[in-house]
């Protein structure tokens, strides 16, 4: 019976191989409750702690596993995102912070259950932040960003009571503890999975999830999909229901435009790295809804290596700050889309604030160029350089020749280096570059945290090698300064060095293009920069 | 009987004669992986905190503290012990993501193979005994577009018409539709798992799924397939005995057919296995396209972030497939001609 089958339909694809029959219709009433989120990368692990793990993984472990605090969220024109500074609980009940800052206090909900039925307790906490400070993983290093670094910080008080305490008071420790990394894990599960040489479960962990999340994970193929389905029990949402999708489907599309056409026919709900180009044809098309959000945690810009010269000479950094062809990088690379972190007017010459990212007076302005060059011992120019990585070839390949194109006017050779992304992190990590592009992104945009992570020291992320002890000590202090009088004023004179010495130049913040079905609603942007599952619905 | 006998301890022969290529392609690949610049080390601690201790980690964590010299006998030992070694990419062991993704390459490489000498064999018969005709330059051009095309254009041209435009196609991810449940896994291959299932309408999800990227890679090939086709019956068609059968009055077909074809396949057989060899390899841009999940993608993303282990299990994949390849192209050369088991 089989085998006669088989011969029938074999003869139909010999005969009409291209003559294909529609998608059944079978399948709508699933798909109504059912997110197909297409994307380019992949979920490569289910616990976002392992070293490497992507974007995806951390969005995914965002549903799978809750944290004690979650960010709220609030408009920025018009559209949702992410607040830092409204924390609301989500595993916690409620909070409190000691008057002194020293003293942070989580009262858990008492309905609050793991995915396997057993009650969170504060034992289960205490667990996981303890693995998050002591193993060998990401979130040691997030958590240190907030004060919070050994497992004597985490008292259990009581089997619904946590207590954290921190050395000095540190702003930053409780939206640390909102971020991917301290999620909280059903301690008695992963101790079972827990051997001598990994006794905090990583490898167990890896590739099965014990949280309390609103998605429980069904399938998970690395490389390709993972499917996760709704856990009815959770109800630590806003509205305190379970989330809207009784199913998500995170699949991992590598071409952009055929994750365009598939989200076009209708096939994929929502997608967010799309081409702008094809982001642009869409909007146009007016067919799907486009939100369009700008990366306000995240920021493109040139680099240029303090320590190599001609680089290490302020006046050619001046110089370079003022060929850049902005106007034209900014519609070659991202079509306009994104906010652009040149061409602001300073009325007094000063910065208008103390918040970083922040826009610099620069424009296009050859003979100011020209005159650096010459202030710096270069009228002639000289040659370099300017390298990106495979990986943003679409956005960084046509910003290049019109950098190579710019600076040539004023006799700079360029010569555009184009290196695989592992190749270029390694050149960027033993500071071998001269003149690059790359893009950053912190998940906790404060002005402090930028500038101490990215200006100072000898590490990697200091991508322009920058060693100004001024600036280092003013963001060292601006960390634990309590008054926002001062912190303002000293996010002010940390920008006003930025301009003065041009360590890099600060180019934009790309838009975040999130394309989704017209009856998608609740979409947010997330400090993440994927989507949180749990935010969004079907109308 | 004794044919089949004498073939066969040839083809034990070979087998162990590529024992030596093997472990020498081992080596080399090992060897080039870690000359090639780039720090996987430095690429996977990417997150936004990972500093020098995670970097440190990391190279641990994937040998690379030891020397060159250590990595290797290491390497080495651990292929012994039937251990590719971790991906870093996707958190699993090398071993497990090729024999998941094999199948897939395999699936769309055969069924690929299979459209193009179907199409390739009639097209080049036809254009052999018309040679000059209107009919050998069409062959001609249509196997000229077919080379000039590259895969990933013709396939996006395919999703273009036949899915955007048209909607004829299912959408070009993965090898069965998303919302299919997938039948239990037996060979691995979708179509034949289907129907061990006993699933026709899976069956069929499935292999709507195949068409196009089959399609797309097919016509890439179907180019060599028929020239040599074309080639190699030329020659047979003006041979002496091509002659005296159609002297002796036998008919057209079994002239063409019987005697004509069955001594112009030999060469079109050896030229099948190495376009199969290489189109095993050379899909990952229609891989990519389609977001099929097969070894080469595997492979391609693996090098471009320096994941070792991943390239070099890849690398060893091919290389024992090219010889496994080699040896049914020897087997099916004495099935097609029993001359050539002698000696």
């Amino acid at each position: 019976m089989r085998f006669v089958s088989f011969r029938s339909a074999s003869s139909v694809l010999a005969t009409t191989a291209l003559l294909l029959i529609a998608t059944a219709p079978s399948q709508a009433q699933t798909r109504a409750e059912t997110l197909r989120y297409v994307t380019g990368a992949s979920v490569n692990t289910l616990d976002p702690n392992i070293p490497g793990s992507t974007r995806e993984s951390f969005a995914l472990s965002m549903s799978t596993y809750d944290r004690l605090v979650a960010f709220g969220r609030k408009q920025l024109n018009g559209k949702w995102v992410f607040d830092l500074d409204k924390i609301t609980g989500e595993l916690a009940e409620s909070y409190e912070v000691s008057p002194d800052g020293l003293k942070l206090t989580f009262r858990l909900r008492k309905d609050a259950k793991f995915q396997d039925g057993s009650p969170v307790t504060a034992e289960d906490v205490k667990w996981s932040l303890d693995r998050c400070v002591t193993a060998p993983i990401l979130g040691k290093a997030q958590l240190l960003t907030g004060s919070l670094t050994s497992a004597d910080q985490f008292k259990v008080v009581d089997p619904l009571t946590i207590e954290v305490t921190l050395p000095k008071p540190d702003k930053l420790a409780l939206p640390n503890l909102a971020t991917v990394y301290p999620m909280i894990i059903n301690s008695k599960v992963a101790k079972e999975h827990a051997t001598p040489d990994d006794p905090w479960a990583t490898a167990w962990l890896k590739e099965h999830t014990a949280g309390s999340g609103a998605y429980v994970v069904e399938s998970f193929k690395p490389g390709e999909q993972v499917i996760a389905k709704r856990n009815e029990a959770w109800n630590r949402g806003s509205p305190d229901k379970p989330a809207f999708f009784k199913r998500v489907i995170i699949q991992s599309v590598p071409e952009p435009a055929t994750r365009a056409n598939l989200v076009e026919r209708g096939d994929a709900d929502l997608v967010v790295d799309l081409q702008a180009s094809d982001v642009q044809s869409l909007e146009a098309k007016g067919k799907l809804k486009v939100i369009s959000t700008p990366q306000y945690n995240s920021i493109t810009f040139v680099s240029m290596n303090n320590q190599i010269p001609p680089f290490d000479n302020v006046n050619v950094r001046r110089a370079i700050a003022f060929a850049l062809p902005y106007d034209d990088m900014f519609k070659a690379a991202l079509f306009g889309r994104g906010a652009p972190l040149f061409g602001a007017t300073w009325p007094d010459g000063k910065p208008l604030n103390g918040i970083y990212p922040f826009q610099q007076p620069l424009k296009t302005d050859l003979d100011k160029a020209r005159e650096y060059l010459k202030a710096a011992g270069l009228p002639e120019g000289f040659s370099t350089t300017f390298s990106f990585n495979v990986g943003q070839a679409s956005t960084a390949e046509p910003m290049a020749a019109l950098v190579k194109e710019s600076l040539a006017k004023i006799g700079i050779k360029v010569d555009i280096q184009k290196l695989p992304d592992a190749q270029m992190s390694t050149q960027i990590n033993e500071k071998k570059l001269p003149f690059f592009t790359e893009g950053i992104v912190a998940w906790l945009p404060s002005t402090d945290y930028f500038y101490r992570n990215f200006y100072t020291g000898n590490q990697r992320w200091n991508y322009s090698s920058i060693n100004n002890p001024e600036l280092a000590a003013i963001a060292q202090e601006a960390r634990f300064e309590p008054d926002k009088a001062q912190y303002e004023e000293a996010g002010r004179k940390l920008n006003a060095m930025h301009f003065d010495l041009m360590p890099q130049v600060m180019l934009w913040q790309p838009n975040q293009d999130a394309v989704m079905a017209s009856s998608i609603e609740g979409y947010t942007y997330e400090f993440h920069r994927q989507v949180d599952y749990r935010d969004v619905s079907r109308k | 009987m004794t044919g089949l006998g004498a073939t066969m301890v040839r083809a034990g022969r070979r087998l162990l004669s590529s024992l030596p290529a093997l472990f020498g392609v081992l080596v080399f690949t090992f060897l080039l992986m870690r000359v090639l610049p780039g720090d996987p080390a430095v690429f996977f601690a990417s997150g936004p905190n990972a500093g020098k201790e995670e970097i440190e980690q990391i190279r641990k964590q994937m040998g690379l503290d030891k020397s060159v010299p250590e990595q290797l006998v290491f390497y080495l030992s651990d292929i012994g012990h039937g251990n590719l070694g971790r991906s870093m990419m996707t958190g699993q062991p090398v071993l497990k993501d090729l024999r998941e993704r094999l199948p897939a390459s395999l699936e769309l490489t055969f069924t690929a193979l299979l459209i193009a000498l179907i199409a390739a064999v009639p097209l080049g018969v036809l254009a052999a005994l018309r040679p000059g005709s209107i009919v050998d330059h069409g062959v001609r051009l249509f196997c000229a577009l077919g080379v000039c095309v590259p895969t990933f254009v013709s396939g996006l041209l395919l999703i273009y018409v036949f899915y955007y435009l048209l909607g004829l196609a299912p959408d070009p991810t993965g090898r069965i539709d998303v919302f299919t449940s997938v039948p239990p896994p037996r060979t691995g291959f979708l179509l034949i798992d289907f129907l061990l299932a006993g699933d026709i309408e899976g069956w069929w999800t499935a292999c709507k799924q195949l068409i196009l990227p089959a399609v797309s890679m097919a016509l890439f090939v179907i180019a060599p397939l028929a020239r040599i086709t074309r080639a190699s019956m030329l020659v047979s068609l003006g041979s002496d005995f091509v002659r005296t059968a159609r002297s002796v009055g036998l008919s057209w077909r079994k002239v063409v057919v019987t005697y004509a074809l069955r001594n112009a396949i030999l060469p079109v057989i050896t030229i099948a296995g190495i376009v199969f060899s290489t189109m095993l390899g050379a899909n990952v841009l229609v891989e990519k396209v389609f977001s099929w999940p097969g070894v080469a993608s595997y492979a391609l993303d693996a090098l471009l972030s320096s994941d070792y282990a991943p390239v070099q299990g890849f690398v060893l994949l091919m290389a024992s497939l090219f010889v496994l390849v080699n040896l049914v192209v020897d087997i099916c050369y004495g099935i097609a001609d029993p001359r050539v088991s002698i000696g």
